[in-house]
């Protein structure tokens, strides 16, 4: 375990003037946690769900399956790395846990077209049919491997590694571009 | 030609998200095995013309292993399973 803290900053600067009015929004989730649970060959979800709801109810039980007994488990509160500790050494020995809060960066896009400007960057179909809110998919955007998962009607919050965080977000705003005109433009 | 590949885990996806890494060896020799035998199995490629058992990497999806068969004439991909089936079969 590290001994020493880790100060989570957002890889994204200024973010904030470019989403005044758009009509697709990219927003940072800034805070939360993310934990990738390796489970052993036999674990399922249902038992994850159920152990997570019973050691650490308030952190909520959002897994989100990344590979067969591969999940990440997100939520938006902060967790000190004691209480992981204290979370890993209540999870049984089928579990285990690896802190990625700051190494995989999320991010939520939405806005009525969402569906279209995610379309453009991957293969897997979004259709609200299809893709149930709650649902998740481990895929590539352009070539950037990230995870989508649907978390309202038209919101869709992507996890990405840290080190293409910056490079997603451009690539997002680029194919967001045809729904966010400028005034001048419309 | 088709470029979508079933993965047993996540679905159709394009083959863009996989690394391919090449045929499914037959069983390894012995370990005192021939020479010839062990160069056959190290070094030399079959090229079939048709259905082809191949290893592939979903790489930008689940990251697992995947043994499926493609055709080299039509560039079809089917029987799609991990390759820890295989395994558990003593195939590889």
């Amino acid at each position: 375990m590290r001994d020493y803290l880790l100060e989570n900053r957002s890889p994204f600067l200024d973010v904030a003037a470019a989403d005044k009015g758009a009509s697709i929004r990219l927003a940072p989730v800034t805070g939360g946690f993310v934990f990738h649970v390796l489970g052993d060959a036999k674990s399922d979800e249902a038992a994850l769900k159920k152990a997570l709801a019973k050691i650490a109810q308030e952190l909520g039980a959002d897994v989100r399956k990344s590979a067969p007994n591969q999940w990440f488990w997100v939520g938006d509160a902060d967790v000190s790395s004691d209480q992981r500790a204290e979370i890993q050494s209540a999870l049984s020995s089928q579990f285990a846990l690896c802190d990625q809060t700051h190494g995989r960066v999320r991010m939520v896009l939405s806005g009525a077209s969402s569906r279209t400007v995610l379309a453009k960057g991957t293969m897997v179909d979004l259709s609200a049919d299809l893709f149930a809110i709650g649902q998740s998919a481990m895929t590539q955007i352009g070539h950037i491997g990230a995870m989508i998962t649907r978390v309202e009607d038209d919101s869709f919050e992507l996890i990405v590694l840290r080190s293409f965080a910056g490079s997603l977000w451009d690539e997002l705003q680029h194919m967001a571009t045809e729904f966010n005109k400028p005034a001048s433009m419309s | 030609m088709s470029s979508l590949v079933k993965c047993p885990h996540c679905g159709l996806r394009p083959r863009e998200e996989f690394t391919i890494r090449g045929e499914v060896a037959a069983p390894r020799p012995d370990a005192g095995a021939d020479e010839a035998v062990w160069f056959d199995h190290v070094y030399l490629r079959d090229n079939p013309r048709g259905e082809n058992r191949e290893y592939w990497h979903h790489s930008g999806g689940c990251r697992r292993w995947l043994v499926l068969s493609r055709n080299t004439l039509t560039h079809e991909t089917s029987d799609v399973v991990d390759a820890s089936t295989l395994k558990a079969e003593g195939r590889a």
